[in-house]
């Protein structure tokens, strides 16, 4: 398929997951918030999570009222959840010939509707219909992403933005308890679990033990659960080595390379090893490495070796008259 | 009394495609079934229907970019629900006619590109071809594949006040509308599907495959499945809907400029498993933006060595270069004398009579008679940048006419024609609005005609401006089986 196809279809997939992601933490946060002991001020769960987005500067200069509005429509920071949807949708546009209209349809929609009014007036007045609205959406998207299309190229570069996402959105869950300046109480743990949809998961592997180690443990190495980070980094292999043909365990490419050693890292590491080097920088590498990936993947699959580098064409260029 | 929505109606002294030339009290034979539809629903069935529609088109993404405005916004492109009709007698006269004319602009384009006897034979002057600005000097002595420039041709056609149609102008580079034509028709077939169903009403569906049929024709490899692509401009193009529909119809790829390389004078497509050879590239764009090292150095939408591979004839293009100076509206009133000349047959379609303001004779009756005339730049689409004198203002007409005397060559005019109207659907009432016609033609192996066109209608009351970029908006068009 065309390279700049499989990009745009990759880069699609990662804006719906995290449209998803951010509004499940603004959802939880703005319920967790409503219990008398949740946390507030500089310390708050609210700004460790706009540090673990690295947002917190956007914020601060942002004219929004609060941070789940920032986190929600700021028309600033690049992954709000409008910004992330109409990046998704202009994705979505260029490569509408590889899309069922199904998909196109569902995410058009939701296009539509955030950048109406109807949008700011529903999470006004009925914030819970707000959420999950787009959660659905992006559940709907994904299954119809399996249940409409084939199965092809195109679909496993979709699934490798998705699960690339997923990895990332978790790691943040997990970095923010590790910036909180204290140790997470246990609203702060469920916070965190319900930000990745894992608190019935935790406690069906637990059985209500609710430390610190365990939910760290589960984000991170659950070799089941689909959010987990371990989870989704074999995702992301496995969808490498599916569009490359080459078995897994060997590589072929950079991309393949770096996503074989971020599993083999998971797969081979214990909570215990990954607290003992401080769990902040642990992430903090891993994130890293799971950004070199996407890059690789660029490199790899969209630019020709001899390319040189230019810029988009302006959008200017593009409007010739059509008779 | 039964209710009937048409018990008010007035033609107001035009043509009426649904009333001919009558008070507007007796609908044509071809169109009964539909006004007793029709005529018994109440407005607020009819608004319903109307919105339903105009939410599918967004819903779906069926719109277009309009430029001048700095949003870039996305419209779409508005839609009536009462359809045209057109009996199969009547437009197998129209097709006759179209499929005359893109013979003969395809035999013009070949000859001026080849010792020009038109020119030699004084039927037109060598100036009004070589002035034009779509001449290109470089297709001169160069064999297009299967000899045809013009693969996609979309007409515009008029009535006037006694329903005769004229062609009005020729559409030869970049062409766009079809897939409005082909939406409206899903749409139109929910909103009346027993109606439809009764009329016997011709399919269109079949343009993507006729076109794609077109497409492989030209293929320089004949051997095996010839891959042919679909170069857009980009998603900020206003046709880019179309581009993407159409290729998604036809199941090829789309591609922008970037997605292009070539070597050794072929012509790839950069895929993640490497390069694909392309044979024949369907191009949204136009000629100066095709190839940076050869037109327009500025353009970064185009192919570097593109028109190297095309000259050396290893990949195809559609349509071919140079087309321009066929639609050029100069040209246009030269192609009755062309279609004698090289077919020597009349020509079945007339056209508007057209003066050429580069001629004194005809400027100084243009600038005497400006407010009858409609001025238009020789070279413009969109419907922009022209001067329906009966509507225009003094100072208008001053700054028109200033314009004319500072470049004659590029304006033409025409006499104002009374437009036919059809019963439109305005703010719950029926109403006369103006129409013209797009039909597309495809030459290939055969000329090939889907029945009827993209029916355009100038929604604003007494307009006569049918463009999609002026407040136009479109019909279905239902040519009858018998």
């Amino acid at each position: 398929m065309l390279s700049r196809v499989a990009d745009t279809l990759y880069w699609m997939s990662r804006f719906v997951e995290r449209a998803e992601g951010v509004t499940r933490l603004v959802e939880i946060h703005r319920d967790t918030d409503l219990e008398s002991d949740a946390r507030s001020g500089d310390f708050g769960y609210w700004h460790s999570t706009l540090q673990s987005m690295c947002a917190k500067e956007q914020f601060e200069e942002d004219e929004m009222q609060g941070p789940d509005a920032f986190l929600l429509f700021s028309s600033q920071w690049n992954n709000s959840v409008i910004n992330s949807i109409n990046s998704a949708r202009e994705n979505a546009r260029m490569v509408r010939d590889q899309l069922s209209e199904e998909i196109w349809v569902e995410l058009n929609s939701l296009y539509h509707f955030l950048n109406s009014n109807n949008a700011i007036l529903e999470y006004q007045n009925d914030e819970s219909s707000f959420f999950r609205r787009i959660i659905r959406f992006s559940l709907v998207f994904q299954g119809l992403s399996d249940a409409t299309i084939h199965h092809d190229e195109g679909w496993r570069f979709m699934s490798l933005g998705k699960y690339l996402e997923r990895a990332d959105l978790t790691s943040r869950v997990l970095d923010t308890l590790t910036l909180l300046g204290s140790d997470p109480s246990r609203l702060d743990l469920i916070r965190a679990l319900r930000s990745c949809s894992a608190f019935s998961a935790y406690r069906k592997r637990y059985r209500g033990a609710l430390t610190m180690h365990n939910v760290a443990d589960f984000l991170l190495f659950s070799q089941d659960f689909p959010r987990s980070i371990r989870f989704s980094i074999r995702g992301v292999d496995a969808q490498l080595h599916e569009i490359s043909g080459v078995p897994s365990g060997n590589f072929s490419n950079e991309a393949e390379r770096l996503a074989g050693s971020a599993l083999a890292q998971v797969n081979f590491s214990n909570i215990d090893s990954m607290i003992r080097s401080g769990l902040h920088n642990s992430i903090d590498d891993l994130q890293k490495k799971l950004m070199e990936v996407g890059q690789s993947i660029f490199e790899t699959y969209v630019l020709l070796p001899f390319e040189i580098k230019s810029a988009s064409p302006l959008p200017l260029l593009q409007m010739q008259q059509q008779q | 009394m039964p209710l009937n929505r048409f018990s008010s109606y007035e033609t107001d002294g035009f043509f009426d495609e649904m009333f001919g030339l009558g008070d507007g009290s007796e609908p044509l034979d071809h169109y009964h079934r539909l006004v007793s539809r029709i005529a018994k629903l109440d407005g607020e069935r009819m608004e319903a229907k109307q919105r339903q529609a105009a939410s599918s088109f967004l819903e779906h993404g069926i719109t277009f970019t309009v430029y001048g405005d700095d949003k870039g916004s996305e419209r779409i492109f508005p839609f009536d629900l009462i359809p045209r009709v057109i009996p199969l007698t009547e437009w197998q006269l129209v097709e006759q006619g179209l499929s005359q004319r893109i013979i003969a602009l395809n035999l013009f384009l070949n000859d001026v590109y080849h010792g020009a006897k038109i020119i030699k034979d004084g039927i037109i002057p060598r100036e009004v071809v070589e002035s034009s600005p779509h001449f290109r000097r470089e297709m001169i002595g160069f064999d297009v594949p299967r000899d045809i420039y013009i693969h996609i041709c979309g007409s515009d056609l008029i009535r006037d006040e006694n329903g005769k149609y004229l062609v009005l102008e020729d559409n030869a580079r970049c062409p766009s509308g079809v897939s409005y034509l082909l939406e409206n028709r899903q749409i139109m077939k929910k909103a009346f599907p027993l109606t439809y169903r009764d009329m016997s009403v011709r399919p269109v569906e079949a343009y993507p495959e006729l076109l794609l049929k077109t497409l492989e024709f030209l293929s320089p490899r004949q051997s095996g499945k010839p891959v042919c692509v679909l170069l857009t401009p980009g998603v900020y193009n206003s046709a880019y809907f179309e581009h993407t529909y159409l290729a998604r119809q036809m199941g090829i790829e789309i591609v922008e400029g970037r997605d292009l390389i070539t070597t050794d004078g072929f012509v790839y497509m950069r895929t993640t498993h490497g390069l694909v050879q392309v044979d024949v590239i369907y191009r949204r764009m136009d000629d100066e933006f095709l190839d940076p090292t050869f037109f327009n150095k500025d353009s970064l939408l185009g192919v570097s060595g593109l028109m190297d591979s095309y000259l050396r004839g290893n990949v195809s293009l559609a349509n071919g270069i140079g087309t321009g100076v066929s639609d050029d509206k100069v040209t246009y009133a030269y192609v009755p004398e062309m279609i004698r000349y090289y077919l020597d047959q009349e020509p079945i379609l007339d056209q508007v009579p057209t003066y050429l303001c580069w001629k004194e004779e005809d400027c100084k009756f243009v600038l005497e008679n400006l407010p009858d005339l409609v001025v238009k730049p020789a070279n413009e689409s969109g419907g922009y940048g022209m001067l329906v004198g009966s509507a225009s203002t003094q100072k208008q007409r001053m700054e028109f006419a200033q314009r004319i005397r500072a470049s004659p060559r590029d304006y033409i005019a025409q006499p104002i024609v009374a437009l036919s109207r059809h019963p439109t659907f305005c703010e719950g009432r029926i109403e006369g609005r103006h129409v013209d016609l797009r039909p597309f033609i495809l030459y290939g192996e055969d000329v090939e005609i889907v029945p009827g066109g993209l029916t355009r209608v100038a929604l604003e009351k007494g307009s006569l401006v049918v463009n999609s970029s002026q407040g136009g908006g479109s019909k279905d068009t239902w040519v009858l089986k018998d």
